[in-house]
């Protein structure tokens, strides 16, 4: 479905990712592993149209989409939960939602569904819909971000850190709602630092370092790996 | 009490133009995070323009009033294209000389074009009318009524319509605005028409009471600077509010205090609201 073939990236002189290969299948949860700066997010950058390759081919769906622009990703069916959640702080939650259905302005009876289906998944985003984005605490922002991102009806979901500055317990939730949105159809590209959650839901995954994959492999492979057990789990 | 309600609505009549103004420049720099200097220039282009159509080629009032929306419009989607849009990645401070460029080469493009001099602009609305033993004339009645009427129509396009909450939800973040699918570049457009729509608006409406010239902007704009200080950079009722608070206060300062002073009255609220809420009154919390 989406093929990243010797990717690099670079912000001015700074090479920020080297030679990135990787592969996601339909139907997939694949993870990518490794600390900040390891270059997580400048990949999620590059797969949404936001920052453009220098080298190497991005393909999604058999296109070529090297060039193609953040908005007309989002149109070709790739939603993106990003970084610092990026949400419209004043805007009330539903108005958030609404505005993640974008390309689907003009079918009303189709918003009011995804709307529907968000708040069946997040019980507390119906609950908070005419609050403040801006006003809501850091896990039902995260909510939020990602039930924006659904909003599209995205074919394939980049979520990036979902669980950073979580409480255990809300991340744990969070995961079963991941889980719960794959088996929905949707295929799942997911960044992380914590391995132990994200490789008990995902299929493969690859660890980042200093811009490059230093490995990569089945979630069962990856877990029974040492180096990753030290790194990321911590056992 | 009769002089009181007269500067009231001469009050409502400048606070009407200078938040047509002001809803421009927020409107702009919500998109853009700079104070656009320029669009002094807009609301200049703007006077010019209509005084042109009806002049020149005998259009009538409202008409001319339409082809100086379209043209100013596009002078504001030129600029973003040809100056703003390139200089998205360089650092504000270049934006902002940008902006004053453009101020000046539009100043000097009307000083050559049209002249240096001061001229009058006919309006089919020049007659006085007594209510309840007061006189107003019908073109400052013209500027509250339309003034407001142009605002609703803002309001219902921003809070009701997709694209107007592409605006709004750009302008509190951009990079989320393009993950959701929004054209950022479209937008931007979109932005610059309607600012420049606006200030042809304003200057169309208070040029038959003032007098079009080519620096007829700058005072304007540089009041308009302090009524979205004084609102809440970037906030749209911030500038209606601000600018009929600067619109009462001048107005009544002119009677009450001194008519000399009435340009420096803009600038002391600047002061005072600097110093008591640097924010403005309508600044957005849990934004940047």
């Amino acid at each position: 479905m989406l093929s990243l073939k010797n990717i690099s990236v670079k912000y001015g002189s700074f090479t920020a990712i080297q030679d990135v290969n990787i592969e996601v299948n339909e139907g997939e949860i694949v993870v990518l592993l490794g600390s900040n700066g390891a270059g997580k997010s400048t990949t999620f950058r590059t797969i949404s149209g936001l920052s453009k390759p220098a080298t190497g081919e991005l393909l999604f769906e058999g296109k070529k989409v090297n060039k193609t622009s953040a908005d007309q990703m989002v149109k070709l069916g790739i939603g993106q939960c990003p970084e610092g959640r990026k949400l419209f702080p004043a805007m009330t939650v539903q108005e958030n939602l609404k505005m993640g259905s974008y390309i689907h302005r003009r079918k009303k009876e189709e918003i009011k569904h995804l709307l529907e289906h968000v708040y069946e998944l997040f019980p507390i985003l119906k609950e908070k819909r005419n609050d403040a984005a801006g006003s809501l605490s850091g896990g039902q922002q995260q909510m939020l971000a990602i039930g924006r991102a659904l909003m599209s009806k995205p074919k394939l979901m980049l979520l990036d850190e979902p669980s950073v500055g979580l409480a255990p317990l809300i991340v744990e939730q969070m995961f079963g709602v991941i889980q719960k949105i794959n088996n929905e159809g949707t295929t799942i590209l997911l960044a992380e630092q914590n391995a132990n959650a994200a490789l008990k839901i995902a299929d493969k995954g690859y660890v980042f370092e200093n811009g490059s994959i230093v490995l990569q492999g089945t979630s069962e492979e990856l877990f029974a790996n040492d180096e990753v057990r030290k790194a990321y789990i911590g056992a | 009490m009769e002089i009181l309600i007269q500067q009231l609505f001469n009050g409502l009549t400048i606070g009407s133009v200078y938040a047509l103004v002001a809803l421009g420049l927020t409107l702009v720099y919500g998109i853009l995070h700079i104070p656009n200097f320029a669009h002094g220039a807009l609301y200049m282009m703007g006077g010019y323009i209509t005084l042109t159509m009806m002049t020149k080629f005998g259009l009538h009032y409202w008409i001319a009033i339409f082809v100086s929306i379209i043209l100013v419009g596009l002078i504001g989607v030129l600029m973003e294209r040809f100056v703003f849009h390139p200089l998205r990645e360089a650092p504000p401070i270049h934006d902002k000389i940008a902006a004053i460029g453009i101020l000046l080469f539009l100043e000097a493009f009307a000083q050559f074009y049209w002249g240096a001099e001061y001229q009058s602009m006919p309006t089919p609305y020049g007659q006085v009318v007594q209510i309840m033993g007061l006189t107003f004339t019908m073109q400052r009645i013209l500027i509250v009524v339309a003034a407001l009427v142009v605002m609703l129509l803002l309001y219902l396009f921003l809070k009701k319509t997709f694209m107007g909450a592409t605006i709004i939800a750009m302008s509190q973040n951009r990079e989320g605005a393009n993950l959701v699918g929004v054209n950022t570049n479209k937008v931007a457009m979109l932005t610059f028409m309607i600012s420049g729509g606006l200030a042809a608006i304003a200057s169309s409406l208070s040029s038959p009471i003032n007098l079009v010239f080519p620096g007829m902007g700058q005072l304007v704009i540089l009041k308009a600077f302090v009524i979205i200080i004084l609102g809440g950079m970037g906030s749209i009722p911030g500038a209606i509010v601000g600018g009929y608070i600067l619109g009462f206060s001048e107005s009544l300062g002119a009677t009450y205090i001194s008519n000399d002073y009435k340009d420096i009255i803009a600038f002391i609220l600047l002061v005072i609201i600097l110093t008591v809420k640097p924010t403005g009154l309508f600044s957005k919390g849990g934004q940047h």
